[in-house]
C-alpha cells in the first residue's frame, strides 16, 4: 500500500515568506497525481517536502500510513527524477543506476540483475558503459528515470522531468512515461508547469497558484468544471475566452446570462444548480472556450484582428468591446470570410457558458465552499 | 544586394584612425613584452658566456665565448643541492597537507547546512584584515616548540584563507545542488557524498590549489630565515639569498682580488638563477592557464 | 482579470499550538546529521587558530613590559598601557619610517594601480587574439619568480658589477652600486614590483573584459565609434566595478608593505630610505637585543592604520558608487 497523505502541509522560509499554504491531499495507492501551476506556485516545494529535501514547516506527511515528517529521504522509500537529471557525471550509466543499491549493500548479482532489468525496460542497455556526457537529452532522461526505478520505491517523484527537452522530444517522452506507468505499478507524484502534460498524464490534477491549492480533480473535471477563474484560464488550449461586465439575470424564476446585451437562457442543468445554490442576480464574468464558439451566426459580433493558420483550423483572434475573443474555424469550412478587419458574428450554446462571480472569481455552479474551507478544493457535486 | 555588400565592406575596413590605434597599441605592447623578456634572456646568455666578457659589458644581445663553466661550478655546490632537496620536500609536504586541509574545509563551508556557517565565515575573514604581527607570530611558533624544525615552514603555509574561499566559491558554482540531493535520496551520507560524488568532480580546483600552494612554498624564504638555524634545513631560496644578495650589501673596497671574486661570484649568480628557476619555467607554460582560471574562479565573488 | 485564490479560513479544523522554531530534539538531530561537515572544517579551523588568532592574542604584549620567556597573562605581567606607543612616536626613527613607508606605498600605488588596467585594455583591444594570449603568457611570467631571485636579478643588473655598470665601465664611466645609493632604492623597488606584478594583476581585468557582450561593441561601431572610443565607452565602463573593488582593497593594504623585499634590498648605504615600519619591526623584535613589546606595538600601530584605511576606503566607495566590499 503506497498511499501518500498530505495534511495541512505548509512551508515557511526564514524570511517569513510562505511558499506553500496548507496543502491537503490524499493520494491513493498507485495513483498518478500531477501538481501543476505557474512558476512560483509552490508545486516543486510541495514535492520536495514529500521527498524530504525541504523541511516541513507545519502539517503532517504520511507515506503508507506512517508519519514521515522527520524521516530522512533515504528511509522514506521514495525515488526522484530531477529536471536536470542530476546524473553522476563521472560514473557510467551502469554505476549511476547501481549506486543506490550499492549503498544499501545489496549483493553484486542482485544489483546486476536489477540494473539490467531496468535498462531493458527503458531501452538503454546499449549505453550501460557510457558516461552521461556522451548521451543525448532524451537518453539521459531515461537513465534518470532508470535510477529511480531500480530502487523499486513506494512513491515515484518527478520534478518537471520534461522541461529541459525540445518540443518534439517532449511529446515522445510523454508517451513513454504513460507506457512506463503501466509497467511500474506504483504511486506517482509529478510536477509540471505545462497543462498539456498534466491533462494527458494525470489521474488527478492539483492546480496551484501562489502557494494555494485551487482545485483538485480529474482532467475532465478541471476542464469542464473549473472552480474559479484561474483554473478556467489555466487549463485548456487555447485559453478560455472571458467576457467581463456580464450579468446573471433572474426573471420569473428563470436564469439568464447577459453577454454584451445579448440574453442567453441558461440550460436545464445550470437552472437546477443555480436554483439549488439560491444564486442571486449579480455581475459576472462569462467564460466560453474557443472550441465552444459557434462562428458565423448569432447576435454577438467581433472584429477580426489576426487569423492564424494552424493547419487543420484557423485560430481567429477577434475583438468584442474590451475583450479578446478567440475562435476556432476548421479550414474545411470556407463559407465564412476570415480576413482581417472583417466583423464576424458568433454565439454559443448556453449550457457551455461558464459563470464566474465578478468579485470573488468563483464559479457560480462549480465552486464548493465546503471543500474550499478544508483546503482540499474540488468541484461541487450535484445529484441530478 | 550591392548596398548590403557595400555596408559590409565599410564595416570591415578600418578607418585610418583605427589603424593608427592598432599599430600604436601593438608597438607599446611589444615594447612591454621586450621589457619583460629581456632581463630573463640576459640572464640566460650571461650564464653561458665567458665571465670576463660579461664583466666587460660585451654581453648584451648575444652570448660571447660560450662556456658551461658556471654550470659545472654549481654542480659542486653541496648547499645548493641540499637546498633543492629541502625545498622539494617542503613543497611536496605543503601541497599534500594543504589539499587535505583546504578542500574538505572549502566543501563544508559551501554547505548551507553547516552548523554555524555564518560564524565560520566571519572566523576566517577576520584574519584577512587584521593580524597579530611578526613578533607574536614568532612567539607562537617558539612556544609550540617548532622553531628550527621543518614544521615552522610547512604548517603556517597549509591554509591560505584566500585559497579557502576560492575553493568554497568553486564548489558553490560547479556542483549542482540537485546532484547532492539525488545522492541523498539514493541514501549516501555526507562523507560518502564528499568522497564519491564531490571529489571526482573537483579535479580542477585541486589542481589549482596544488599549484598555488606549491608556488607559494617554493618561492618563500622569510619564515625559513627567521626560524631555521640548522643550515641543513635551509630551503633553496635561502641558499640563493646567500649567493645572490649577501655580497652586495657591504661597501666594497677596491683592488683586483675583489674584482676576481666578483667575476666568479656573478657567474655563479647567473647560473643559480637559472638552475633554481628551471622547474618553474619548464612547467610554467602548461600550468599558466590553470592559474589564470584560479583567479577567475576566485573573482566570482564568494 | 486577476483570478481570486482560495482564502485561508480564520480557523482550521484542528487547533494546533504554534510550533517552536527548532525543538530540542530537532536541534540535536540537525547537529548529528551535519557533524561530518564540522569534522571536515576542523583542521582548517585549528591551523587558523594557531597561526592567526593566537598571534592576535599575543599582541597584548604591546601593552606590557615584556621579556622573552614571560607569560602573556599571569600575575607577574607588568602593564604599561600605551607607553610603547608613546615611545615609538618620540623615536627619532618615527618620521623617517612613516615617510619611507608612506612614500613607497603611495608612489607604488600611483604607478602600480593603473598599469594593469591599461595593459588589460590594450591586450583586449589587440587585433590578433592569439598574439594577445601569447603576450599575456609572457606578462604573467615574472609573477612566478621568487623575491630572492628578483632581487638577485636586480643586483645582476644594477649591482656594482651588473650589466648597467659593465656597460658604463665599457664606455669609460664610473662603477657604482645602485644598491648603495639612497636615491636609487625607491625607483628600483617600485619599478621592479611593477615589472613583476602588472601581468598577474591584469588577469582579473582581462577576465572581466572577456565577458563584455560583443553586441555592445557592434552597436558602438554602428554608432560610428573609433576603436579608441570603444575602449573608453564600452570596455572601461565594463571593468569599473572590478576597478572599484580592487581600489578599495589596494588602499586598505596601502600601508601594509611587507618586509620581505625591502629586507633583501637593504644595504648600509640606502638604509635611510629603505628602512620601513615593517623592517624596523623585524629588526627591533627579532635581531640584536630584541625588544619584543616595543616591536609588537609598532606592528599593531601599522595594522590599525591599515584597518582604518580600509574602512575609510570602503565607506567612501559606498557613498559614491554601488561598489563596496561589504
Amino acid at each position: 500500500m503506497s498511499e501518500v497523505v498530505l495534511k495541512g502541509l505548509k512551508k515557511v522560509y526564514d524570511n517569513k515568506v510562505t511558499a506553500v499554504h496548507d496543502v491537503n491531499l490524499e493520494i491513493k495507492d498507485k495513483e498518478f497525481i500531477v501538481l501543476v501551476g505557474p512558476s512560483g506556485c509552490g508545486k516543486s516545494t510541495t514535492l520536495r517536502m514529500v521527498a524530504g529535501l525541504e523541511e516541513i514547516s507545519d502539517g503532517e506527511l504520511f507515506i503508507d500510513g506512517k508519519l514521515v515528517n522527520d524521516v530522512p529521504p533515504k528511509d522514506r522509500d521514495i525515488a526522484m527524477v530531477f529536471q536536470n537529471y542530476a546524473l553522476y557525471p563521472h560514473k557510467t550509466v551502469y554505476d549511476n543506476l547501481a549506486f543506490a543499491l550499492k549503498l544499501r549493500k545489496e549483493p553484486k548479482d542482485v544489483i546486476d540483475k536489477k540494473v539490467r532489468e531496468v535498462a531493458e525496460i527503458l531501452d538503454i542497455t546499449q549505453y550501460l558503459k557510457r558516461k552521461p556526457k556522451a548521451l543525448s537529452g532524451g537518453q539521459r532522461q531515461r537513465v534518470a528515470i532508470g535510477r529511480a526505478m531500480v530502487r523499486d520505491p513506494k512513491v515515484f517523484l518527478m520534478d518537471e522531468p520534461l522541461s529541459n527537452l525540445d518540443a518534439k522530444l517532449r511529446n515522445q517522452m510523454r508517451a513513454e512515461i504513460i507506457k512506463l506507468r503501466s509497467r511500474i505499478n506504483t504511486t506517482f507524484m509529478y510536477v509540471t508547469h505545462d497543462q498539456t502534460e498534466a491533462m494527458t498524464l494525470g489521474d488527478r490534477i492539483v492546480i496551484m497558484k501562489d502557494g494555494y491549492v485551487n482545485q483538485i480533480g480529474t482532467p475532465q473535471e478541471v476542464f469542464n468544471r473549473p472552480v474559479n477563474l484561474f483554473v478556467a484560464g489555466f487549463i485548456g488550449m487555447p485559453v478560455m475566452n472571458f467576457f467581463d461586465h456580464c450579468k446573471l439575470l433572474l426573471e420569473d424564476g428563470v436564469y439568464y446570462a447577459e453577454i454584451r446585451g445579448v440574453k442567453f437562457k441558461l440550460g436545464d442543468f445550470q437552472q437546477k444548480a443555480l436554483k439549488q445554490n439560491n444564486a442571486q442576480p449579480c455581475d459576472i464574468v462569462a467564460g466560453i472556450r474557443p472550441q465552444h464558439v459557434t462562428v458565423g451566426e448569432g447576435e454577438l459580433s467581433a472584429k477580426i484582428e489576426v487569423s492564424e493558420m494552424m493547419g487543420s483550423e484557423y485560430n481567429i483572434h477577434a475583438r468584442s468591446g474590451d475583450d479578446e475573443v478567440v475562435m476556432l474555424i476548421p479550414t474545411v469550412d470556407l463559407t465564412t470570410d476570415v480576413s482581417m478587419g472583417k466583423t464576424i458574428n458568433f454565439t454559443t450554446r448556453p449550457h457551455l457558458i461558464q459563470l464566474f462571480d465578478r468579485e470573488t472569481g468563483n464559479n457560480l455552479i462549480w465552486y464548493d465552499a465546503e471543500s474550499a474551507t478544508n483546503n482540499a478544493p474540488v468541484c461541487k457535486r450535484y445529484d441530478f | 544586394m550591392e548596398k548590403r555588400q557595400q555596408v559590409k565592406k565599410m564595416a570591415l575596413r578600418d578607418t585610418t584612425g583605427d589603424k593608427i590605434f592598432y599599430t600604436i597599441n601593438a608597438i607599446v605592447l611589444g615594447i612591454l613584452a621586450l621589457i619583460v623578456l629581456y632581463p630573463l634572456y640576459f640572464i640566460v646568455i650571461a650564464a653561458i658566456s665567458d665571465p670576463d666578457a660579461v664583466l666587460a659589458g660585451d654581453v648584451v644581445l648575444y652570448p660571447v665565448r660560450i662556456t658551461m663553466e658556471g654550470f659545472a661550478k654549481i654542480m659542486e655546490r653541496k648547499d645548493v643541492w641540499l637546498g633543492y632537496r629541502n625545498t622539494i620536500l617542503y613543497t611536496a609536504l605543503t601541497v599534500i597537507l594543504s589539499i587535505i586541509v583546504t578542500v574538505p574545509a572549502g566543501w563544508a563551508l559551501s554547505r548551507k547546512t553547516l552548523p554555524g556557517q555564518k560564524a565560520f565565515m566571519i572566523y576566517f575573514i577576520i584574519p584577512m584584515f587584521f593580524g597579530g604581527g611578526l613578533i607574536p607570530f614568532y612567539n607562537v611558533m617558539s612556544s609550540l616548540g617548532l622553531v628550527n624544525t621543518i614544521w615552522s615552514i610547512v604548517l603556517p603555509a597549509i591554509l591560505s584563507v584566500w585559497n579557502l574561499f576560492m575553493t568554497k566559491t568553486f564548489f558553490q558554482s560547479s556542483i549542482p545542488d540537485t546532484l547532492i540531493e539525488a545522492a541523498t535520496i539514493d541514501g549516501a551520507g555526507s562523507f560518502r557524498i564528499f568522497g564519491e560524488v564531490v571529489l571526482p568532480l573537483s579535479k580542477a580546483i585541486i589542481a589549482v590549489m596544488a599549484l598555488y600552494y606549491a608556488v607559494g612554498q617554493w618561492n618563500s624564504y622569510f619564515n625559513a630565515m627567521i626560524f631555521l638555524q640548522n643550515e641543513n634545513l635551509y630551503p633553496l631560496q635561502l641558499v640563493l639569498k646567500e649567493i645572490l644578495i649577501a655580497s652586495e650589501s657591504t661597501v666594497g673596497g677596491s683592488g683586483e682580488t675583489i674584482l676576481q671574486q666578483y667575476r666568479l661570484a656573478n657567474q655563479l649568480k647567473y647560473v643559480s638563477v637559472i638552475v633554481s628557476s628551471v622547474p618553474v619555467l619548464l612547467l610554467y607554460p602548461f600550468v599558466q592557464k590553470y592559474f589564470a582560471q584560479g583567479v577567475m574562479i576566485g573573482s566570482l565573488k564568494g | 482579470m486577476e483570478a481570486k485564490t482560495m482564502k485561508q479560513p480564520a480557523l482550521t479544523k484542528k487547533e494546533k499550538a504554534p510550533r517552536k522554531k527548532m525543538t530540542r530534539e530537532k536541534r540535536i538531530r540537525y547537529f548529528k546529521d551535519n557533524s561530518p561537515y564540522l569534522l571536515m572544517i576542523l583542521p582548517a579551523v585549528l591551523i587558523v587558530f594557531l597561526f592567526n588568532y593566537l598571534p592576535i592574542y599575543g599582541v597584548l604584549i604591546a601593552f606590557q613590559d615584556f621579556m622573552p620567556g614571560d607569560k602573556i597573562l599571569s600575575d607577574s605581567t607588568i602593564w604599561v598601557g600605551f607607553q610603547n606607543f608613546e615611545r615609538f612616536f618620540s623615536d627619532p626613527q618615527f618620521w623617517p619610517l612613516m615617510k619611507n613607508t608612506f612614500l613607497i606605498c603611495i608612489i607604488g600605488f600611483v604607478i602600480g594601480f593603473p598599469l594593469p588596467i591599461i595593459v588589460s585594455l590594450m591586450l583586449n583591444a589587440m587585433k590578433g587574439k592569439k598574439t594577445a594570449k601569447v603576450l599575456q603568457t609572457i606578462f604573467n611570467g615574472p609573477h612566478f619568480i621568487s623575491l630572492v631571485v628578483l632581487v638577485g636579478m636586480l643586483t645582476l643588473f644594477f649591482g656594482r658589477y651588473g650589466l648597467v655598470n659593465n656597460i658604463a665601465a665599457h664606455f669609460g664611466g664610473e662603477r657604482y652600486s645602485y644598491f648603495l645609493e639612497s636615491k636609487a632604492f625607491r625607483p628600483m623597488y617600485i619599478l621592479s614590483s611593477n615589472w613583476q606584478d602588472f601581468g598577474w594583476s591584469a588577469i582579473i581585468y582581462i577576465a572581466a573584459l572577456s565577458n563584455v557582450d560583443p553586441q555592445q561593441h557592434e552597436a558602438a561601431i554602428l554608432d560610428g565609434a573609433t576603436r579608441f572610443q570603444r575602449v573608453m565607452h564600452v570596455d572601461l565602463p565594463a571593468i569599473m566595478p572590478m576597478v572599484s573593488v580592487m581600489l578599495i582593497m589596494s588602499i586598505g593594504g596601502l600601508m601594509g608593505v611587507g618586509y620581505e623585499k625591502a629586507l633583501l634590498m637593504q644595504t648600509d648605504g640606502n638604509l635611510a630610505v629603505s628602512e620601513l615600519i615593517s623592517t624596523y619591526v623585524y629588526k627591533r623584535g627579532l635581531t640584536g637585543v630584541p625588544d619584543q613589546a616595543y616591536a609588537t606595538a609598532i606592528g599593531l600601530f601599522n595594522s590599525i592604520i591599515n584597518v582604518v584605511l580600509l574602512i575609510i576606503a570602503n565607506t567612501t566607495s559606498k557613498k559614491f558608487s554601488e561598489n563596496s566590499l561589504w
